[in-house]
């Protein structure tokens, strides 16, 4: 029920983890847009063994990793499944009733598939070895050249701490309303789709009740104790970049490279 | 009815750096028709337990047995009724727009007719004082209503054995001992209760029975007056004592008056003669 996996922190020490937000982000955007120029199954290989390499030091489980991309494989699975059936590209391979198999779809169907699961888990890697509040920071310090354009960087990044703070929150909360719901009879897993998101009124309804209360206590809380948005702030925790984070994006360019050349 | 916890485990995020063994190894029977009291600090486990015994929670190893049998045979839902548990802050989970819609809910998901259902929420909103709230929002309550009424949810259910997780935490003196007075009066009409609580002195007031949980293991379980008489003489655990007692006082807080004491010394006089 609970979903623990997907853009969860684990907290360990790898050199991964050492290293500066703003690298790790920017080595991930790029990564995840370059992934779109890769266009070979050797291309995928290589990013892959990387992001392979990278789990491996980051210290974290591979068993733990791989519950990151268990929410998306459903996704993944349709969307395969539509490439490959729908796609008349190529000879075809199978042909069974009205269902026919082009190689061209099963070649696009295959690509998206690994496309997804590499982003998802590049996307994964980085909130799992990257505290929360590192991640904003690292995030406002990105955008804050866009500050001259009057873009709320700061407040972009405090909004987006916040969220990911109450996210864990928020799905214990969920867990909790639904448990007690279930101690009076409720059941998520019977009938069909309708039956099943009506089921979901009892823990909505509390969910977003208690999450409108939170949001109005931090709101006061941050407010009496003076907070007035980023206007001449300074910042407790000083980020510094360093040689190793210079060389990790390097190596990220280089990942890409080979995998877009592969 | 009987319920039976035997050699129960439960583990929170097994295989990840989060895990917590909250459970290690909990038998505790919950007689028919009695009052079991379940005391202990904060993160003893006392949630964990009462949430297998309907199995809301699965043991990792352990067993939960109703009337001698595997509850897990047991219908699920005929199990949810049989054994109704009140969370802790139960007043979380209201979501109807009528507090007599919210108390309705268990009694509809068991497929009454109207008419029963009706009977249901009229009654268990009575027995707790809250008949004359049917037609609010339950959004737009008190603290002390909102308690009252989740509790009725559950008590509309009909229950065998009801399960009260901490349900005088931060209430008002009127609602609380309203509240005991419910549980002496289902324990005369043969409902068993299981009542946690950080109150030593409420739970000594109406329990039969007093479980001690320190750190997921029953450290001790009798009669009020031999867990906590027996916890002072320390024959017991000098841990538990000291979660015992120190619960009482942190309990009370400051400016209140600490009655733990002169608790036992009734409970000694009352053994005495
Ligand atoms: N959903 C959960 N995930 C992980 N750990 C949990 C979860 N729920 C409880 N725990 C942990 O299990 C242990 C027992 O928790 P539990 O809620 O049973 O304690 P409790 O005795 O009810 O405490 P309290 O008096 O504060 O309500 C604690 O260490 C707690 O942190
Ligand atoms: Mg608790």
């Amino acid at each position: 029920m609970a979903n623990r996996g997907l853009g969860q922190f684990y907290p360990a020490s790898s050199p991964l983890h050492a290293l500066d937000p703003r690298a790790k982000i920017v080595a991930t955007a790029v990564l995840v847009l370059g992934l779109f120029l890769v266009d070979s199954i050797a291309g995928f290989l290589v990013v892959g063994a990387a992001l392979a390499a990278l789990v491996a030091i980051s210290g974290i489980p591979p068993g733990a990793f791989l519950r990151i991309l268990r929410p998306v494989a459903f996704i993944v699975a349709l969307t395969v499944m539509f490439q490959v059936l729908f796609s008349r590209e190529g000879a075809t391979l199978v042909e069974w009733g009205p269902l026919e198999v082009h190689s061209g779809g099963l070649r696009l169907g295959s690509f998206l598939a690994l496309r997804i699961l590499l982003l998802v888990s590049a996307a994964g890697l980085l909130t799992a070895t990257t505290a929360p509040v590192a991640l904003a920071d690292g995030l406002e310090h990105l955008l804050s050249p866009l500050k001259r354009l009057r873009f709320p960087a700061h407040e972009v990044a405090m909004m987006m701490t916040i969220a990911l703070r109450f996210i864990p929150t928020l799905g214990e909360e969920a867990e909790k309303i639904t448990r007690a719901q279930a101690a009076r009879g409720a059941d998520f897993s019977e009938g069909g789709l309708l039956r099943r998101v009506r089921a979901l009124i009892p823990v909505l309804v509390p969910l977003t009740v208690g999450a409108f209360r939170r949001a109005d206590e931090l709101a006061d809380a941050m407010e009496s104790r003076g907070y007035r948005g980023g206007e001449g702030r300074t910042r407790y925790r000083e980020l510094r970049f360093r040689a190793r984070d210079a060389l990790a994006l390097a190596l990220t360019g280089l990942i890409l490279l080979s995998g877009i050349l592969a | 009815m009987r319920l039976e916890l035997r050699d129960v485990f439960h583990v929170y995020a097994p295989g990840t750096p989060f895990e917590v063994e909250a459970l290690r190894g909990v038998s505790v029977a919950v007689e028919p028709g009695e009052v079991l009291g379940i005391v202990g600090g904060t993160g003893s486990g006392k949630s964990t337990l009462v949430q297998h015994m309907n199995l809301l929670l699965t043991p990792a190893s352990g067993e939960v047995l109703v009337d001698g049998v595997d509850a897990r045979t047991v219908e699920r839902g005929e199990l949810r009724r049989r054994v109704g548990l009140v969370f802790q802050f139960p007043e979380a989970a209201l979501f109807a727009p009528t507090v007599e819609e919210d108390v309705a809910f268990a009694p509809r998901r068991l497929g009454l007719d109207g008419g029963e259902v009706r009977t249901r929420v009229r009654d268990s909103l009575e027995a707790l004082g809250a008949g004359h709230l049917a037609g609010r929002s339950p959004f737009a309550l008190s603290g002390g209503e909102k308690r009252r009424v989740a509790v009725a949810g559950v008590l509309a259910m009909g229950p065998e054995v009801l399960v009260l997780d901490e349900p005088t935490a931060g209430l008002d003196p009127a609602t609380r001992g309203d509240l005991l007075a419910l549980i002496l009066g289902l324990k005369a009409a043969g409902i068993s209760v299981v009542l946690v609580s950080h109150d030593l002195d409420e739970v000594a007031e109406v329990a039969d029975r007093v479980c001690a949980i320190e750190r997921g293991v029953v450290r001790a379980v009798g009669t009020p007056a031999e867990v906590f008489y027996g916890a002072a003489e320390e024959d017991l655990a000098p841990a538990t004592v000291q979660t015992v007692v120190a619960l009482g006082e942190a309990q009370r807080g400051v400016g209140r008056p600490v009655r733990f004491r002169e608790t036992l010394a009734a409970l000694e006089a009352l053994a005495e003669g």
